[in-house]
């Protein structure tokens, strides 16, 4: 089945470029960067208000009641480099730990060329640039994701864990499975389509 | 890895040396008297070809795989890769696959903290992370170092700590394992599951010492009845004192107990004191080989022969086994597989409380149960260089750091191979074929109805290529699509300057979607699609055959599909996916390359402006979709 068309306008488009669905939900966006042409599409979550604040509010489904008490320090909950693509229903969520019985957030910072498939939940301290996370995995709070690293469709990622670069990753919980070919990446090859689906988005 | 429709594969040629060419085998069989020539291979599109073709359905299977490239064949399971996958070697000119590559290693790291291991390490870590890095023996997710005096926050820094499992919820407290320090966890956790007490160390080497006196380099009584019989009374009093007194080994002191206890043994039971020396180095050193064969050559006739003295007549010594537990020696305990059945029956442990295999074959083949598992030290993982395996040239070689995605040297196929992308060209309303099916689904094609792929090949080399295109008028394998290429030779001209198409506002190729099929109109027979700097596009008529027992297989479908193969296996791998539509295509592609690279092919093939034209064929794969079984 074809899938149905998108209206027109459907996405915004700011001065850097980012393409932006108007059916996606972007909370806290004073405390969100994104790096220019990257898109986000329709029904995605990013969750800018979890961001770490001096009052920690302890239940995460409340912040956005009590975020931004200090508008003067904006902290950063989310950065998003060039060319990075969240696909239908993403979910970008800060990472948090339990520090010193207290519950705090840190930073999602997401790099360049990165692909999050559809209805992925990531929560990673750090995606690297040319990360692939496939359609419906997890990222678990704190993991850090290196440059080039292939989350397959499905995994869940458990909290804390570190995927070297050129690393394939599935399962539950992921675990190496194995290694992307050198080629990887390279300009319009598997890795490198980030500019020609950053290109068709909002195209009738 | 499956991946999403569509897709192109490469196939290496190292499957099938040398590349088989579509048309050789035809032409052979036509004149069988002539030597096979190399005829354009785009005749493989021709009338002529197709009623061959046809006739060749026929034929044994082996015929089959030498003409056409069968992508459902089992054997193209091992020679097709995707592009990124293959690398290319500069001196043999030719595509190397992981099948025609050896690996070296360059560097050892941690794939959890991301810390190089020096290689003199890395043996004694047992090829394992020696820092903090851990997996939960129970999932294999990374274990987390935490306190458990978590909750109490304004304790930094104080202990006990645990291994923590995030995903699973496992802890080393399950164990009954704490940590004192947060650091070292590795070296603290060997000290406690091991219990090796140091002084059975001390004392095995002491007797083995004692052994040595005993064994005068000029005395020949060191047969092995004095041997053993004398440690035999020395083992019988030292058993007793070791069992009470110190606790069984872990697996790690056990297995350095038995390797120092047979080190020993090696440098004991040589004959000639030169051995000592070979005693560091294994049974594998020539003093070791020296001892088996003097061992042999004394008892046999060849001593006479060669020898010819009288002189090895004493029994040569030889090895004993080891006889206490400071050596090495685990006496199998009399109940404790009774014990273990009853702890398996008792209902306390039940299913939960046994290891699965997957536990236990990380684990000591001692763990049994879930209270058995220990947390693993994580494995180390490498960053390898690659040569080409038949000129040993390097092909790829990474830099050694972990953290670091450079390459000092890193040939990849697609530096020299065009870069194939395939796509559906969207039907335009103005079309002239209103048979055209709309193909924005490519997991349901329906049979019969035309559509146009758009092939795009873009050249990452710095001069112009020639290429010519052929496929197989009718794919293999029982679902006969008709396939034609609309333009099979073509040019895609040569990676200039990047920055050109940048400031030239990139119009690179799968931009040109719906906008230029507008433009373009209707695909024609001869012409390209579409051009630009570096890429051309051409069209691929397809008509996707009707799978079998659908209800739209009518007398177009082929007679002769029925397969008459002897090998099960193959029907079976065949009709699996059988609605998978793959497109064999064969690229030849040739290009006058800069002769200064190798002076050796100036002489033939050269041109007056110090050019070599070179040619590199190569079957490939398009993964189009899946065909709807029925209209
Ligand atoms: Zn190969
Ligand atoms: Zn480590
Ligand atoms: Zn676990
Ligand atoms: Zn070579």
């Amino acid at each position: 089945m074809p899938p149905p068309k998108t209206a027109k306008g459907e996405y915004i488009e700011t001065d850097t470029g980012n393409k932006i669905s108007r059916r996606s939900q972007i909370h806290g966006t004073q405390h969100i960067i994104l790096g220019g042409k990257t898109v986000i599409q329709a029904e995605a979550v990013i969750r800018g208000d979890l961001f770490r604040t001096a009052t920690l509010p302890t239940d995460p489904n409340n912040a956005s009641a009590a975020a931004a008490p200090n508008p003067s320090t904006p902290s950063v909950a989310i950065t998003v480099g060039r060319y990075s693509y969240i696909s239908k229903s993403a979910i970008l969520r800060p990472p948090s730990r339990l520090h010193r019985g207290i519950h705090s957030f840190y930073p999602l910072k997401i790099g360049d060329h990165v692909f999050v498939g559809e209805g992925a939940v990531v929560e990673a301290a750090s995606l690297g640039n040319h990360v692939h996370v496939g359609k419906g995995a997890a990222v678990g709070s704190m993991a850090i994701i290196k440059d080039y690293a292939y989350v397959l469709d499905g995994a869940v990622v458990p909290p804390g864990m570190v995927v070297p670069s050129w690393c394939i990753v599935g399962g539950r919980p992921a675990r190496i499975v194995g290694e992307v070919g050198e080629g990887y990446g390279v300009e319009g090859a598997e890795g490198g389509m980030a500019r020609e689906r950053y290109r068709v988005v909002g195209r009738t | 890895m499956s991946r999403p429709f569509p897709y192109t594969y490469i196939s290496c040629p190292c499957a099938d040396t040398p590349v088989p060419d579509p048309a050789r085998k035809r032409r052979s069989r036509e004149s069988p008297q002539k030597s096979p020539q190399k005829p354009p291979p785009e005749r493989a599109n021709t009338d002529q070809d197709k009623k061959l073709s046809a006739k060749e359905e026929e034929q044994g299977e082996d015929e089959d795989e030498e003409q056409t490239f069968d992508p459902r064949s089992p054997r193209s399971n091992f020679s097709l890769y995707p592009p990124e996958q293959l690398l290319y070697c500069e001196e043999c000119h030719q595509i190397k696959c992981p099948r025609c590559i050896t690996e070296e290693i360059v560097s050892w790291y941690c794939p959890s903290c991301l810390f190089e291991t020096p290689s003199s390490m890395v043996r004694s870590d047992g090829n394992r992370c020696g820092r903090n890095c851990f997996n939960c023996p129970v999932c294999t997710a990374p274990l987390a170092v935490s306190t458990i005096e978590n909750a109490t926050g304004n304790a930094p820094q104080q202990g006990p700590w645990v291994l923590s499992c995030g995903y699973c919820l496992w802890t080393t407290l399950d164990i009954g394992i704490k940590f004192d320090k947060p650091t070292n966890i590795r070296s603290q956790l060997q000290k406690m599951t091991d219990s090796t007490p140091p002084a059975a160390l001390d004392r095995s080497r002491q007797a083995s010492r004692t052994f040595e006196d005993l064994k005068h380099p000029l005395s020949s009584y060191a047969s092995i009845d004095e041997q053993s019989n004398a440690r035999e009374r020395d083992g019988e009093q030292a058993a007793p004192k070791e069992d009470q007194g110190a606790p069984p080994m872990g697996m790690d002191a056990r297995f350095a107990a038995l390797k120092n206890f047979y080190r020993t043994q090696i440098s004991e039971t040589s004959n000639s004191p030169n051995d000592h020396l070979s005693s560091e180095f294994g049974f594998s050193s020539p003093g070791a080989l020296n001892r088996l064969m003097s061992l042999y050559a004394s008892s046999s006739r060849l001593s006479g022969l060669y020898g010819g003295s009288k002189k090895p007549k004493s029994k040569p010594p030889v090895m004993r086994e080891a006889l206490t537990a400071s050596e090495g020696l685990q006496v199998a305990s009399e109940n404790s597989e009774t014990d273990m059945i009853a702890r398996l029956q008792s209902p306390e442990c039940g299913w939960d409380g046994m290891a699965s295999i997957d536990q236990r074959a990380t684990q000591s083949p001692d763990a049994r149960f879930i209270d058995d598992l220990l947390p693993l030290p994580v494995l180390l993982r490498t960053k390898r260089a690659k040569r080409c395996k038949s000129c040993k040239h390097i092909l790829v070689k990474p830099e050694s750091k972990p953290q670091s995605t450079r390459f000092r040297i890193r040939l990849i196929a697609l530096s020299y191979i065009p870069l194939p992308t395939l796509r559906p060209l969207a039907p335009s309303s103005s079309s002239a074929l209103p048979a055209m099916a709309p193909t924005s689904d490519l997991n349901s094609l329906p049979p019969l109805r035309p559509i146009h792929i758009l092939l795009t090949l873009k050249n990452h080399m710095f001069d112009p290529v020639r290429i010519t295109l052929a496929t197989p008028p009718v794919t293999p394998g029982r679902v006969a699509t008709k396939v034609t290429v609309l333009s099979p030779q073509f040019e895609i001209g040569a990676n200039s300057d990047v920055w050109d198409e940048a400031l030239q506002g990139a119009s690179a190729p799968l931009t040109s979607d719906s906008r230029s099929a507008a433009l373009r109109g209707v695909p024609e027979a001869g012409k390209v699609w579409d051009k630009g700097r570096n890429w051309t596009t051409v069209v691929l008529e397809v008509v996707p055959g009707t799978l079998p027992g659908s209800s739209a297989e009518g007398g177009d479908g082929n007679p002769n599909t029925e397969t008459n193969d002897e090998d099960v296996l193959a029907v079976a791998a065949s009709r699996q996916d059988e609605d998978v539509l793959e497109i064999p295509v064969f690229v030849h592609m040739d290009w006058d390359a800069d002769a200064q690279l190798d002076q050796q092919n100036v002489g033939k093939g050269s041109k007056p402006d110090d050019k070599v034209t070179r040619e590199l064929a190569y079957w490939m794969v398009l993964g189009v979709g899946r065909i709807q079984p029925s209209l």
